[in-house]
């Protein structure tokens, strides 16, 4: 991709066919993700049983270490604080994650498979980038960075190991961050 | 915080105006508990400024000098107030993927 570029109100880029497939999957994958541990409402679901799912709100950290660090504990010295900290925010959270996800990758179909550029609104960058972020953060877990020295040892990866693939995503997605940013 | 090259950290100051700012720590007195922002090894330097300027409204400088503070020690207090106001800025912080959590400032 080249770099994001600011003109007037509209920032945008142009993506190759293979980069807007895979940014689609990805953001589909964190939607998935972020929707099926909250159980959000799916338009298919009785109104009744999603009432009462509601009401059960979850007060416990996640399993998955991506869901964990998406949503980390807000009292680390109290346990019990922390779950009704989640109990009251998780959902919600959880809730806006999915929205702004979908709305990038309505972005990204707009594109029609990269043949236009992607055109971000500057009033929605932000909502492209904590969608970044997030994906970011899904992969920075997934390849085991949990410091700098983790992050400093994929910088020389051979060809050949199995996280060179997902650690050039992560360099792709960190560009295009960036450069959004500097585009604002 | 991840290096990527850069856009514009140095901090000029205002020329002609002097801007007299209270340091976070004699608000703490009325206003017992912080939000703290911690370091991680995925956020982007220019990302973490944004969301303080943006959020916050902090200006330039101060979310600079306060990501700087993040970057290099670890962790920086980034807001004060009463518990309910910290957890909604911890909230916030959390709809950016920053790790954020709140205390109280007394031991």
């Amino acid at each position: 991709m080249k770099k994001f570029k600011r003109r007037g109100t509209v920032i945008s880029s142009h993506l190759s066919e293979y980069e807007v497939s895979l940014l689609t999957n990805l953001v589909d994958q964190l939607i998935g993700m972020v929707a099926e541990d909250q159980q959000l409402p799916d338009p298919d679901v009785d109104p009744f049983e999603a009432l009462a799912r509601d009401l059960e709100q979850k007060s416990d950290p996640p399993e998955d270490p991506v869901l964990r660090r998406l949503f980390p504990d807000a009292y680390p010295a109290d346990p019990e604080a922390s779950a009704d900290f989640r109990r009251f925010t998780q959902r919600e959270l959880s809730e806006k994650k999915v929205t702004e996800a979908l709305a990038v990758r309505a972005g990204l179909e707009q594109t029609q498979g990269g043949a236009y550029e992607v055109k971000i609104p500057v009033a929605e960058a932000d909502v492209w980038l904590r969608t970044l972020t997030s994906l970011r953060l899904a992969v920075a877990v997934r390849l085991g960075i949990s410091d700098a020295d983790s992050a400093d040892e994929l910088a020389d990866l051979p060809d050949d190991d199995p996280r060179a693939f997902m650690t050039s995503i992560y360099d792709w997605l960190g560009f295009a961050e960036e450069t959004l940013i500097s585009a604002l | 915080m991840g290096d990527m090259p850069e856009s514009d950290t140095s901090v000029t100051p205002v020329g002609g105006t002097a801007v007299v700012e209270r340091p976070i720590e004699n608000e703490l007195v009325q206003t017992p508990w912080v939000t703290i922002v911690w370091d991680d090894p995925v956020n982007l330097m220019s990302y973490v400024t944004h969301v303080f300027r943006t959020y916050f409204g902090y200006p330039k400088a101060k979310a600079n000098k306060l990501m700087l503070q993040v970057h290099l020690e670890g962790k920086a207090i980034v807001s004060s107030g009463t518990r309910e106001e910290m957890e909604r800025d911890v909230k916030a912080m959390h709809e950016y993927g920053l790790w954020a959590t709140l205390d109280t400032t007394e031991g």
